[in-house]
């Protein structure tokens, strides 16, 4: 068999390999078009090459010019699947060249069976048998056609295409591309623009062999899609790894882990989520989220999940509002929500990162009752140094009960009863219970221990002032302490808890009047004045007494800091602590004259509350 | 309720009460009432002070603790002008120190809140008696006195040597004048000073509490 046979065999064979290979590719599956395009380019290549081979071994013009009449189809096929290829799997190429070139071809087919024998020739006179590499070859003989000149003209254009195609990928950053794929088209589609002129021209004396260009071609774009192939391959197994770490990451989370879809199914749950919910896996696994959702919050958690997906971004859930989940067993569970947006390949997930933090707010409550204890015990010790003031309180209004009482059985004893004066003594009788009542009613209140739940009242401290300046009466005269009072007008109310307000201005008067204990006994005057600043109210407490050394300035608020014989140090440090916990602000100053002012804020209602 | 005198008894014995506390000062005075008790009721020491007269019987119920001047700041006062109005205390709880005072400077007596109306009673009606005694005894003592400032200096310095058992002659001697003499000074004395004996003369005297160098 001669060489050039099995050369040109090969090259056919190797061609319609391909195409048979990638066909087989494409259908299963189906979208990948670049590799039906890619399997027509071969398919036609290996088209080229048998009807080369049949021009070698033709005998006649005839012969020969009918094979070389069908040639412009399969070269219509190539040159039509190369250009799709380019733009499809380059993403490059201007457009209207590809549309023109792709025009070209046709009109090409077409003049190419309208004239005879075909569009290169307008006659072959001959076919002559050249020695060719120790074989003959046979070559036409003949005039060639000007419509040839349409032929070069769109492989012209074509070069155009290509190379502004793989100068746009290579600009793009896609070198290998580019030079696989732009460059070999490029090169191998000059060569067989070059060949075709000289061997139509008779300029030089060869077969046409253009289909090994085209094999070159072939074969650069088949290594291109393999690489491509092999490195979706990589991906591929790399995304595995990839999701498998992901996996073990969530798996060890220390937090519950729930991967939820657009449609609010879950798709993932880790170790944690089964522990913090009682569920196992398979119980989550493709049920809808909500089921982790207590019944009452389950309609406003949807609209969430809606809007979360409209605008999705990593951030907390319920910013600051308390979250609960739902158990297997129907217990509530207070949680902390983290979520991610996650893009995948089956639409948007939500990672959801959920911290059980029953243990937390526990701690947050004992940290809270502790707070609470400790201004309870405080309360009860100051209330405990002006008792005998109290119990004076009461002696009064009992004092005048008996009286009253007493004194009427004795008017109803005489023969002629004045019920007017009778009825008088019962109406003094009810009013003075009544002030009994109110006394005993704040000495509850005050030794009372709220819960720490507290801190939520309306608070109008205007009105803890007169209460205090109530309770403190008599142990005011005892001590000839006179109180002067300087309070706002239409004083908003702020958020807290009345009883510890008012130990906090309790505290205060009683240090302004131990501070004064030493004064000349009409020295000894506290102002206690309230005024309405930037969204807080603030009381102040001024006495004239010996003020406080600016060394102590800073302690004086600490725990157990002290300069009175009989002071434990805590009633300042449970105000700081109070005020504290009111998100106010406590502090002292000295006065200009002579004494210290005591001042605190707590803020009105509605500022600086948790939203 | 005014405070000041509630019933106009210029004659009989009045119960004053002063306490700062409106209500009590109202419920007392009225259990006093209610056992046919004058009464005047006074918001402050000041107040009382004001529109007190010295001359007028009965007793005073003073609270204790009150703002300004207290109750052992007017008892001082009272003192200080002779007062011989009794006091009776009223003391809350806890007033023990004020009330070891009050009692050193004489209080008639310490009741303490609430106060029962039987004890009220006993008490206002034992200081009431206290000070009709006492004014008494003032009235008679302001009658020896008036006798003894009839008497002449010579008489006087015969009544001394009368009281302190000397005999006529012994006088006369001391004297340096004669034993009748003395004998029409002594009879002087006796009808000046209305008595009938020496002895009822040495009671006067000593009830006086005069030997003579006092006036």
């Amino acid at each position: 068999m001669s060489w050039i046979t099995i050369v040109w065999s090969i090259n056919v064979g190797a061609c319609l390999t391909l195409a048979v290979m990638y066909l087989a590719v494409w259908c299963r599956e189906r979208e990948s078009f670049v590799r039906l395009l890619f399997s027509c380019i071969a398919a036609s290549a290996a088209l080229i090459a048998a009807y080369e081979l049949q021009l070698i071994r033709a005998d006649t013009p005839e012969e020969y010019g009918a094979i070389l009449r069908w040639r412009p189809l399969s070269t219509w096929v190539l040159v039509l699947s190369l250009v799709a290829f380019t733009r499809l799997y380059l993403r490059a190429g201007r457009s209207w060249m590809a549309l023109s070139a792709c025009g070209l071809q046709t009109l090409i087919v077409i003049v190419n069976f309208v004239f005879t024998p075909n569009l290169y020739y307008q006659g072959i006179t001959a076919v002559r048998q050249l020695p060719w590499g120790g074989e003959t070859a046979s070559i036409p003989l003949g005039t060639p056609s000007p419509w040839s000149l349409l032929n070069e003209a769109t492989l012209l254009l074509l070069l155009v295409f290509f190379v502004d195609a793989t100068i746009t990928v290579w600009r793009r950053g896609d070198r290998e591309r580019a030079l696989i794929v732009g460059g070999t088209t490029t090169f191998f589609g000059a060569i067989v623009a070059a060949q075709f002129l000289l061997v139509i021209l008779g300029i030089i004396q060869a077969p046409f062999f253009a289909s090994f260009a085209y094999l070159g071609i072939v074969v650069a774009l088949g290594y291109q899609l393999c690489n491509d192939a092999i490195r979706a391959a990589d991906l591929a197994s790399e995304l595995q790894v990839g999701e498998e770490r992901f996996r073990r990451v969530v798996e060890a989370a220390p937090s519950a882990m729930i991967m939820v879809n657009h449609e609010g199914q879950i798709t993932l749950a880790n170790l944690q989520a089964e522990k913090t919910f009682g569920y196992s896996r398979e119980e989550l696994l493709g049920r809808p989220i909500e089921m982790l959702v207590p019944e009452r919050l389950r309609s406003g958690y949807r609209d969430f999940r809606h809007d979360y997906f409209c605008h999705p971004q990593a951030r907390s859930m319920g910013a600051e509002r308390e979250l609960f989940g739902l158990r297997k067993d129907g217990s509530e569970v207070s949680v902390e929500i983290g979520l991610s947006p996650i893009q995948s390949s089956n639409g948007p997930l939500v990672l959801a990162s959920i911290v059980d933090i029953t243990e937390r707010k526990l701690a947050e409550l004992e940290a809270a009752r502790q707070r609470h204890d400790l201004a309870h015990l405080a309360r009860v010790s100051t209330v405990g140094e002006f008792s005998s003031s109290l119990a004076h309180e009461l002696t009064h209004p009992i004092t005048a009960i008996l009286s009253n009482a007493q004194a009427a059985q004795r008017f109803l004893a005489h023969d002629d009863v004045d019920l007017d004066e009778v009825r008088d003594i019962l109406n003094d009788i009810v009013t003075q219970d009544l002030r009994a009542g109110e006394v005993i009613h704040g000495l509850r209140l005050l030794l009372k221990k709220g819960g720490p739940q507290a801190y939520c009242d309306d608070v109008d401290l205007n009105e803890v002032i007169r209460d205090v300046v109530k309770l403190m009466r008599n142990d005011l005269i005892n001590r000839n302490v006179t109180v002067d009072t300087d309070l706002a007008q239409n004083l908003p109310a702020v958020t807290g808890d009345h009883v510890q307000l008012q130990q906090v201005l309790l505290n205060l008067m009683l240090n302004g009047c131990d501070a004064m204990a030493d004064c000349d006994s009409s020295e000894r005057r506290l102002l206690i004045a309230s005024q309405l600043e930037n969204g807080a109210v603030r009381l102040s407490i001024t006495d004239r007494g010996g003020g406080i050394p600016e060394k102590n300035m800073e302690q004086v608020f600490e725990r157990f800091f002290t300069t009175k014989k009989e002071g434990m140090g805590l009633g300042l440090s449970v105000c700081h602590t109070i005020i504290d916990a009111h998100r106010g602000k406590i502090w002292a100053t000295n006065n200009a004259g002579r004494g210290a002012t005591f001042h605190f804020r707590v803020p009105i209602v509605g500022v600086g509350k948790r939203q | 309720m005014t405070t000041g005198l509630l019933m106009p008894a210029p004659l009989g014995p009045t119960v004053f009460i002063v306490d700062d506390d409106e209500p009590v000062r109202k419920a007392v005075s009225r259990l006093l009432r209610s056992a046919g008790i004058a009464v005047a009721v006074f918001a402050s020491p000041r107040e009382f002070l004001a529109q007190y007269d010295p001359a007028s019987p009965g007793c005073l119920v003073l609270d204790i603790t009150m703002p300004e001047v207290d109750g052992l700041q007017l008892q001082a006062t009272l003192g200080e002008k002779g007062s011989i109005l009794p006091i009776i205390f009223l003391t809350g709880h806890g007033d023990v120190s004020k009330s070891v005072q009050a009692m050193k400077r004489g209080a008639f007596d310490f009741l303490s809140k609430p106060v029962k109306d039987k004890d009220l009673l006993t008490a206002v009606r034992a200081a009431i008696e206290r000070n009709a005694v006492a004014r008494l005894d003032q009235a008679k003592l302001s009658e020896i006195r008036a006798r003894l400032d009839t008497l002449t200096p010579r008489e006087r310095e015969v009544l001394e040597q009368v009281v302190s058992g000397k005999l006529n002659k012994q006088i006369a001697g001391d004297l340096g004048i004669t034993e009748a003499t003395v004998k029409m000074h002594r009879a002087h004395v006796m009808e000046k000073m209305k008595v009938q004996s020496v002895a009822e003369l040495a009671r006067l005297t000593e009830r006086c509490g005069t030997r003579g160098n006092s006036e």
